[in-house]
């Protein structure tokens, strides 16, 4: 059964199919996002509303895309970890820019210094502290 | 100026020199080395806040440089760069000196691309030169200034280390040669990304780094401070060493030392005498032998005694002879004799309590936070907090001018502008006003504190803890707008130089006793006035339904709330009075009723105009309305709470 969407921003309807990331990322199918035809904005599927409380005591939603051999969310990566960055995740255009000027890009190499309290990703020289929830929806392939 | 040298100036393009560049990366160490003139230095991202101008002399060219703002990124909508792109807006012809940390080429040589753009005279300064080599790291300054078009410079800031060089290459500053970004990209991300590509290539030529060896103690330490278990850990520590150092040395040893030993054993007598021979009227001084006990803190419970006197002197309280009636002319002088040395008086009060007890507790405080500034310590710290801190609608970087706060509110209201939001500046301007105390007050409050039990002070410490949240998520959910994310970049731990935290508690320094001490003297002066045209009667008996009856404390008290509108430790000094003084009229329930009521007043009146020129005026009465009634409302919750807990 075909799905239909609507785009938030033009209201146009439209069905799923072959509107899935259209980054052109490695991801392909898995990606979350869907980009709609008539204005090209680009949105997740399902935008998640997280509390407060829910930030605060919740524990962690187990979100778990179909994703690629090899390819896990920024937050799984193990301390001393090195990565490449596949996708920056989000519909945040501000934020893939704030994390572009710091050298995190897709293609750059990663080492994790630590998941907790924030996550610390080395990115050539520099150190970078991002939120949890930002770390989560980054993607990357593990180096061996 | 005569015509030649006028002409000479427009053919010199370096009449105006900017300093610009990533954050932290050594800018105003340099314009410091440039021009002599000191701005604040520290190694956190994000210190200088304001353009700064200064004059200097190069080769015996008169040239203004400028030092600006850190920033990532120049292009049109990122609001950090809005104040350089301003700057470079309205200065068409002046010379860029981009600075660059050498170690971090990358990011550096992506603004580089960005600035070619503006088509202006350039010249790129590869500073931190000291930690390349320490990191292993090699650049081929030649092959780089080839490529980019304009002359590479390595510098070391802090040792004064190619300044020189730098001032040398100015004139052959040049625009970035070649056209970096062919087509208008469709948004900065693109844009940007397209720029890293080309910035890569440049590197492949000239940049190399070599594997990191196992990490040295300084980047240990590092880890350690944002660890999840070390961190808490170090966490503690370093707000032990705080307390030791500010509440402990600062407003035991050192004020002990000076209100005691200097001022009231020795300066107000000295005055006292003084002002007698100038302003002669028939009266005798009263004597009081006045006992000085200095010593420094071993731990809490321990201290070492180094110096213990008695002396009798003379003190501001005075007896008249009954039967003498005073001239108009000895009238005045009493009155004048009165407001300096009397127990109101300008210097016995105003000038002994700003310098005697203010000054030693800021001055630690400030020696301890640069130190803590320079190490870097703040970012991990701000990593370290950000969970809790979302419940109050903020991110961890609001941490840095909470911090500050504790030493004066006034100056981290300013420090607020690091905050990405709106939403989360007005939080944080908030807080600051409600209820962090500045360590004017920390002092008083800490001398209150002992008249306390220990499980007083801990109420009075987890209420404020519960306020700050309570309020914080209020105004959270209250006003509209976003918590900016939380991305931060993290600095190197480095050794703090002795000479930059002197400078800078120095400026610091400088900058608060010339805001607080008119505030003392004015404030003071019009007690006194008050006092003798017997408002203050007047004022206690308006007062008192709310003093006397909601927060069950004596009439007298209301002076201390009305001196507090204008500076709340300077209330809190009249409560210290009430509660440990001559005659004590406080137990202990009702000093901590009055403790909690002026903590959560407003902290200055300096204060207020600074929350009106950031945040605007609407912005500063609303925070005061709301400030002032909440103040009392929670002291009197305390007050019937105390009286019901009791009975
Ligand atoms: N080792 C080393 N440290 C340096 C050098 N230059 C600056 N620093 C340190 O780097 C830190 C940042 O220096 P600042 O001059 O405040 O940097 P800034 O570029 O003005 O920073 P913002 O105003 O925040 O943009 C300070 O702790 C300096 O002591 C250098 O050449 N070598
Ligand atoms: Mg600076
Ligand atoms: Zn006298």
């Amino acid at each position: 059964m075909a799905e239909y969407l609507n785009c938030p921003l033009c209201g146009f309807e439209f069905e799923k199919l072959d509107t899935l990331c259209a980054h052109g990322c490695p991801l392909g199918g898995s990606c979350n996002f869907v980009r709609c035809p008539s204005c090209q904005y680009e949105f997740l599927e399902h935008q998640r509303k997280v509390s407060w409380l829910h930030r605060l005591f919740g524990r962690e939603e187990a979100q778990k895309p179909r994703l690629p051999e090899g390819i896990v969310p920024l937050r799984d990566l193990k301390r001393g970890e090195q990565a490449r960055v596949i996708c920056l995740g989000g519909d945040n255009g501000s934020r893939h820019n704030t994390l572009a000027v710091f050298g995190l890009v897709p293609e750059a190499e990663i080492t994790l210094v630590q998941q907790l309290p924030a996550c610390v990703v080395q990115v050539g020289e520099t150190e970078l502290a991002v939120d949890p929830a930002i770390a989560r929806e980054i993607l990357v392939e593990r180096l061996a | 100026m005569n015509r030649a040298q006028r002409a000479d100036d427009t053919a010199n393009p370096g009449k105006v020199t900017v300093l610009v560049g990533n954050p932290n990366v050594g800018k105003s160490v340099l314009f410091k080395n440039l021009t002599d003139r000191y701005v604040t230095v520290s190694n956190f991202p994000g210190t200088t806040v304001e353009i700064v101008e200064a004059r200097a002399s190069f080769d015996g060219h008169e040239v203004a440089v400028i030092d600006t703002p850190g920033i990532n990124d120049l292009s049109q909508r990122s609001d950090d760069a809005r104040v350089t792109r301003e700057l470079l807006a309205k200065h068409d012809d002046a010379t860029i000196i981009q600075v660059a940390d050498a170690r971090n080429l990358r990011r550096a040589l992506l603004l580089t691309l960005q600035l070619a753009d503006l088509k202006r005279p350039t010249v790129l300064v590869l500073n931190m030169a000291d930690e390349l080599e320490e990191r292993g790291g090699q650049i081929d300054c030649a092959r780089l200034s080839e490529i980019l078009g304009v002359p590479v410079v390595m510098t070391v800031a802090p040792r004064n280390q190619g300044t020189r060089q730098l001032i040398e290459a100015l004139p052959r500053a040049q625009p970035p040669s070649g056209s970096w970004l062919a087509a208008e990209p469709v948004n900065e991300y693109v844009g940007n990304r397209a720029r890293l590509g080309q910035v890569n290539d440049i590197l492949a030529e000239t940049y190399s780094m070599s594997q990191p060896e196992s990490p040295s103690l300084k980047v240990r330490l590092g880890f350690w401070a944002m660890h999840p278990v070390k961190g808490v850990g170090f966490l503690a520590v370093a707000l032990l060493a705080v307390f030791w150092i500010v509440g402990l040395f600062g407003a035991g040893t050192l004020v002990d030392l000076l209100e005691t030993g200097v001022f009231r054993q020795q300066v107000a007598p000295i005055a006292i005498q003084a002002v007698d021979a100038v302003l002669p009227f028939p009266h005798t001084h009263e004597t009081e032998s006045i006992p000085l006990g200095v010593s420094v803190p071993l731990s809490p419970v321990h201290e070492l005694g180094i110096v213990t006197a008695q002396r009798e002197v003379i003190v501001p309280a005075y007896q008249e002879p009954a039967d003498i009636s005073l001239s108009l002319r000895q009238q005045v002088w009493r009155f004048l004799h009165d407001l300096l040395v009397g127990e109101f008086g300008t210097i016995t009060m105003a000038l002994s309590y700003a310098l005697a007890i203010v000054l030693p507790i800021v001055t630690t405080f400030f020696l301890v936070f640069s130190i803590l500034e320079d190490s870097g310590y703040f970012s991990r710290m701000a990593i370290m907090v950000n969970r809790v801190f979302r419940i109050m609608g903020l991110n961890g970087k609001a941490v840095l001018p909470m911090i500050l706060g504790l030493g004066c509110d006034t100056m981290a209201t300013m420090t607020t502008r690091i905050l990405e939001t709106r939403k989360e500046r007005i939080i944080t301007t908030m807080l600051l006003a409600l209820a962090i105390p500045c360590s004017a007050q920390l002092g008083v409050l800490l001398a209150l504190m002992a008249a306390l039990s220990p499980a007083g002070a801990i109420f009075w410490i987890g209420l404020l803890v519960a306020v700050i949240f309570a309020v914080g998520w209020l105004t959270s959910r209250l006003f509209p707008g976003q918590t900016s994310e939380f991305i931060l970049e993290v600095p190197p731990m480095r050794r703090p130089h002795v000479k930059n935290v002197v400078a800078k508690t120095y400026a610091r320094l400088n900058w608060y006793l010339k805001e607080v001490i008119p505030i003392f003297v004015i404030g003071t002066a019009i007690l006194f006035l008050l006092e003798r045209l017997g408002f203050l009667t007047v004022i206690a008996r308006v007062g008192e339904p709310l003093v006397t009856g909601w927060l069950g404390l004596p009439a007298e008290i209301t002076n201390a709330f009305l001196v507090g509108f204008m500076r709340r430790d300077f209330g809190a000094v009249y409560i210290l009075d009430a509660a440990i003084g001559a005659d004590p009229v406080l137990s202990p329930h009702q000093i901590l009723v009055a403790m909690v009521t002026i903590t959560l007043f407003m902290p200055c009146f300096a204060n207020f105009l600074m929350i009106a020129k950031e945040q605007g005026v609407r912005v500063a009465w609303r925070m005061a309305g709301f400030i002032f009634p909440f103040a009392f409302l929670v002291g009197g919750a305390v007050n019937h709470l105390g009286e019901w807990l009791n009975t």
